[in-house]
């Protein structure tokens, strides 16, 4: 049976990566597939304009306007579409798109897999949360992930600390003189700098071409060399999953035996649409996701649904990131091929996680010409001056940023507000404080930083030590073996309803080092390898 | 180099299976097989008998989109179940020079055996040599065919095959170098290049009267290649020619996409210098065929664009997905690859859309083709030409028949021949795999078909007697085929 614009097998909430990927692997075993995006389908063409028409180019959510009826998180101006509180509230300032595709639309498109520590924090280093599923649980979803999004990494033997069992489907891009030059540094004075395994083209691949090094994957890929969730929106679509745009989900219902049975769901006039199905999916990022659960509550389900353990909307992390700039006593030209190339990961897993955040750090490979010309225009300089500054500053720029780890804390939490949108709908009130198990590994990243620009002769070292958020939203609808402390199980289905699936990195209950997104799209091609199973079709 | 490695690997192999074997038969060596390998590569057996990304190599079931309906490839590979495996030479010969399989059907012209009518005997049996011993049996029947009526009639074939086969094997004209006589022979028996450069007649027959004056196949427009400075490849060098088979690429020149980039990935890539070198001396003897309405050679057209100045900031940013200019959508869709100016790259990885000629010809066929499907074009030498298409398949943005159109007339303003306009519909029709000819047109024209049908099967009887009354009057000495 094909899905209808009113029901089918599996109703599926979101259409970036997660959803699509669950979405295209049911489709495409034959099982109806709705899938429901609360904002537009953008063309890529008309992105690429907004971006060269744009005046912000460091703004990665200004070539994606919202919509009115689904806004998304915008600050160039500020839309105040996050509510943030707490002493670290502009370290939460996300962004996260709510179009067709989702955030991978822009994004570094870094595709590590985590570390088998990773996943059970309190037992080895006794603090944070364990999952309930290991490392091992996930390796061949890590590969199935890794085939789906098209990741080419070095398949030269180097140890990334998570065991593989076959190479990476890609070779590593060729490095740019600026990543060689910094790795060789680096690696010559005691700091271990590996490629790093991204899911972009270094040949071409699933109908993508190769990467020709445009170096804005963020904020976007012109040519769709770069892995994004759109490329399984239109492989979902032409496996026969129905999609629906500008359908603002609002409340999920659930039947006398806590299945779930409906969706309700708003168009951008207000009006207000159901549809059935006999499993969902809920992948509408980590945030919107909890949003919906807590929008969804009844008399039975006072809290939302799927909260008997009063855990969702709580647990939030990301990635606290710091920085430094300097500028380097050698040319080193940065922004030739990606913008993101290789990474430090000498503090990603060890004993001292017991006290402070593991952390990976990474040269920023973008064009610095754009920021060399501002401050030589600044400077007053004009003409012959202006021109050689700005060279000098270009090629001389060295820009790292680190993501660090983060302790699961409750405190750290969404609520619904009061205050509405455009719609109607609650908006989200997010309170955010980093602990000091993260601002530890901060004072030693800055040391790092320190020692790094020593090794180059840098000059006007920059620190930028307050917390940056990397919009790898995680916790909030978090994974655990007892339904009394987590929200999802080690399936991701929620501990209080049999047929509802969490596609989301709100389940990861570590934040670990590294991207989120490859453990999204293994833990989404697990879900739909669990509801094959469910509805009777038979799992490769 | 991969390929060549297992090919090899595989012959080693295969030899010493069948060393019992080949003690037997005793005529086939190691050096036969190889031959024959290297001749498969220039027949290009592959591109129809394997099916792309992963078949297994020989087997068939690839799906050849003929204006009939489907065409299924046979199995060849030496399987005694579902291939040739219990083909004798002279069965082979059969299929491959007449048309007729061992159980005594007709193959379609898909295969094209009339090319491959002039091979001579040494070569058929080194092509079979290879085809038993060299290539690894796979017991997969492929899917059968099954055109509507009445080409499912196979029979009709021998009429047909009565008009248009010619059944007589190549030989070298005298008084002509050996380079020519083997260029002659590669391009006309083996690549078989008038199979799809030689424009068909209303029966799908290759047109006498007007052999590689270009051809229409399918999306595709296959072009005029006679020395004609205008309308061939009159104007290109001898070592242009040489430089596009093997790479399919002449900066300035040509890109090769379709099926002739499969041509050159599968087939002609892989041929030595000196039977590419023979192929362009013979290509440039090809009498000349101008089609009046090209007033320039398809590579001499187009001018740099200056028009991304203009645009920014012009439409703002927005979530609209219709364009405010043809303009906009080349800036956003092509110009990240081919530069705004157009121009390609300096290195020429992505080729100027001026002086190309998939934007010079009279028919536009191949610019919509190629923004439809893209470029595919592996080389043996590792390099990977890829262009992605904007088609209903498109990984990076489908486009619509209304936006193609319009990127294809910016193009052609800008970049090409002025004198020629796309339409929506004709890129309605590329996506559909091209304009079907009046025979496939059945259903609408079925009488006429059947009156055409009924005359050819008079005509047929007729030339066939005539034929073996005229075999007979000329034997011994069958006269060489006039160039």
């Amino acid at each position: 049976m094909r899905a209808n614009d009113h029901s089918a097998d599996v109703i599926v909430i979101g259409s970036g990566v997660a959803g699509a990927l669950v979405a295209h692997d049911l489709s495409a075993a034959g099982i109806s597939v709705l899938m429901l995006e609360a904002g537009p389908h953008l063309e890529r063409w008309r992105i690429v304009e907004n971006y060269r028409n744009g005046a912000n180019k460091d703004d990665n959510q200004q070539p994606y306007p919202a919509s009115k009826h689904a806004p998304h998180p915008e600050y160039k101006p500020d839309n105040d579409y996050l509510i943030l509180k707490g002493p670290d509230a502009k370290a939460y300032a996300s962004q996260y798109l709510r179009v067709v595709g989702g955030t991978t639309w822009h994004w570094a498109a870094s595709c590590w897999r985590f570390l088998p520590n990773d996943f059970h924090m309190k037992q080895v280093y006794g603090v944070g949360r364990d999952w309930g599923i290991s490392y091992d649980d996930l390796e061949p979803w890590y590969y199935k992930a890794e085939l789906e999004l098209g990741v080419s990494g070095p398949n030269d033997g180097t140890d990334l600390g998570s065991p593989r069992k076959q190479n990476y489907p890609m070779d590593h891009l060729p490095l740019s003189y600026n990543d060689q030059r910094f790795s060789d540094v680096l690696n010559a004075n005691g700091f271990r700098l590996v490629s790093e395994p991204v899911a972009r083209n270094s040949r071409p691949y699933d109908e993508r071409p190769t990467c020709c090094g445009n170096n804005n994957c963020m904020p976007i890929c012109p040519i769709a060399a770069m892995y994004s969730g759109i490329v399984h929106v239109l492989k979902a679509e032409r496996a026969g999953t129905r999609l629906l745009t500008n359908a603002v989900v609002y409340r999920l219902e659930v039947d006398a035996h806590d299945n779930i049975i409906a969706a309700l769901y708003k168009d951008p006039e207000g009006n207000s649409h159901r549809v059935t199905g006999k499993y969902f999916v809920l992948a509408a990022n980590a945030l919107e996701s909890a949003k919906i659960l807590l929008m969804s509550n009844t008399d039975k389900f006072a809290n939302g649904l799927a909260n008997s353990s009063d855990q969702v909307g709580r647990n939030l992390m990301d990635h606290p990131g710091t920085g430094v700039t300097f500028l380097a006593n050698e040319p080193l030209w940065p922004g030739r091929g990606p913008m993101e190339l290789t990474s430090i990961v000498d503090h990603r897993d060890g004993d001292f996680r017991r006290e402070w955040a593991s952390k990976k750090l990474h040269l920023n490979n973008q064009s610095q010409t754009r920021k060399a010309t501002l401050k030589a225009l600044s400077m007053g300089l004009a003409g012959k001056k202006l021109d050689e500054e700005i060279r000098y500053r270009a090629s001389h720029t060295v820009n790292i940023n680190s993501f660090h780890d983060i302790l699961p804390d409750p405190d750290n939490r969404l609520v619904l507000s009061d205050q509405k949108d455009a719609l109607g709908l609650p908006r989200m009130e997010i309170t955010y404080k980093i602990g000091d198990y993260t601002k530890r590994s901060a004072e030693h990243t800055h040391e790092s930083y320190a020692k790094i620009a020593q090794l180059f002769g840098g000059t006007e070292v920059t620190f930028d030590d307050a917390f940056a958020p990397n919009n790898h939203l995680m916790g909030s609808v978090i994974m655990g073996s007892n339904p009394k402390d987590s929200v999802v199980d080690g399936d991701c289905r929620a501990h209080d309803h049999a047929n509802l699936y969490l596609a989301t990195s709100g389940v990861m209950a570590s934040a670990g080092s590294v991207n989120c997104t490859l453990t999204i799209a293994a833990l989404s091609l697990r879900i739909a390898d669990t509801l094959k199973r469910q509805l009777g079709h038979v799992t490769t | 180099m991969t390929h060549r490695l297992v090919a090899l690997a595989r012959i080693t192999l295969c030899s010493l299976l069948l060393a019992p074997l080949l003690a037997q038969a005793a005529e086939i060596s190691t050096e036969q097989i190889k031959r024959g390998e290297y001749l498969a590569r220039a027949a290009d057996c592959i591109a129809c008998h394997t099916v792309p990304h992963g078949g297994k190599p020989f087997a068939g079931g690839y799906g050849i989109a003929s204006p009939l309906g489907t065409i299924y490839s046979s199995n060849i590979t030496p399987s005694t179940t579902a291939g040739i495996g219990s083909y004798t030479l002279q069965d082979f010969d059969n299929a491959l020079r007449k048309g007729i399989r061992k159980d005594g059907a007709h193959l379609y012209p898909a295969m094209p055996y009339t090319a491959y009518a002039r091979l001579q005997p040494e070569d058929v049996e080194a092509l079979y040599a290879y085809l038993m011993h060299g290539v690894a049996p796979v017991d997969i029947q492929p899917q059968r065919t099954r055109l509507p009526f009445p080409f499912n009639i196979r029979l009709s074939m021998a009429v047909w095959n009565s008009l248009f086969l010619d059944p007589r094997v190549f030989q070298p004209e005298q008084g002509k170098s050996d380079q020519y006589n083997r260029g002659r022979y590669l391009v006309d028996a083996l690549e078989h290049c008038s199979a799809c450069h030689t424009p068909r007649n209303m029966m799908m027959a290759e047109r006498s009267d007007a052999p590689f004056a270009g051809g229409q196949l399918g999306a595709w427009y296959a072009p005029n290649i006679t020395s004609d400075p205008v309308s061939g490849v009159g104007g290109w060098s001898q070592d242009e020619l040489v430089q596009y088979l093997k790479t399919g690429h002449v900066p300035g020149k040509a890109a090769a996409a379709g099926p002739m980039a499969e041509a050159v990935s599968d087939s002609l890539s892989h041929l030595t210098d000196a039977d590419l070198q023979a192929m362009a001396t013979y290509i440039k003897t090809l009498a000349p065929i101008r089609n009046t309405a090209e007033t320039k050679p398809a590579y001499a057209w187009g001018e740099a664009a200056h028009d991304d100045a203009t645009l920014r900031g012009t439409s703002g940013v927005t979530q609209s997905s219709h364009a405010t200019s043809p303009a906009e959508l080349f800036s956003a869709n092509c110009a990240t690859c081919h530069q705004p100016s157009g121009m390609g790259t300096a290195d020429n990885a992505y080729p100027s859309l001026t002086n190309n000629t998939a934007l010079g010809h009279a028919n536009p066929s191949n610019l919509i083709a190629v923004i439809l499907n893209g470029v595919d074009r592996p080389l043996p030498d590792g390099r990977h030409v890829f262009m992605p298409g904007f088609g209903p398949d498109s990984m990076v943005n489908p486009l619509s028949d209304a936006d193609i159109a319009a990127l294809a007339n910016y193009a052609l303003k800008q970049f090409g021949n002025q004198n020629v306009h796309v339409t929506t519909e004709d890129v309605a029709t590329s996506r559909k795999g091209g304009e079907a000819p009046l025979l496939a047109k059945v259903p609408r024209v079925l009488p006429i078909v059947l009156v055409v049908f009924a005359l050819l099967l008079i005509l047929g009887s007729w030339r066939s007697v005539r034929q073996r009354n005229l075999r007979r009057a000329v034997r011994p000495s069958p006269t060489p085929r006039a160039p």
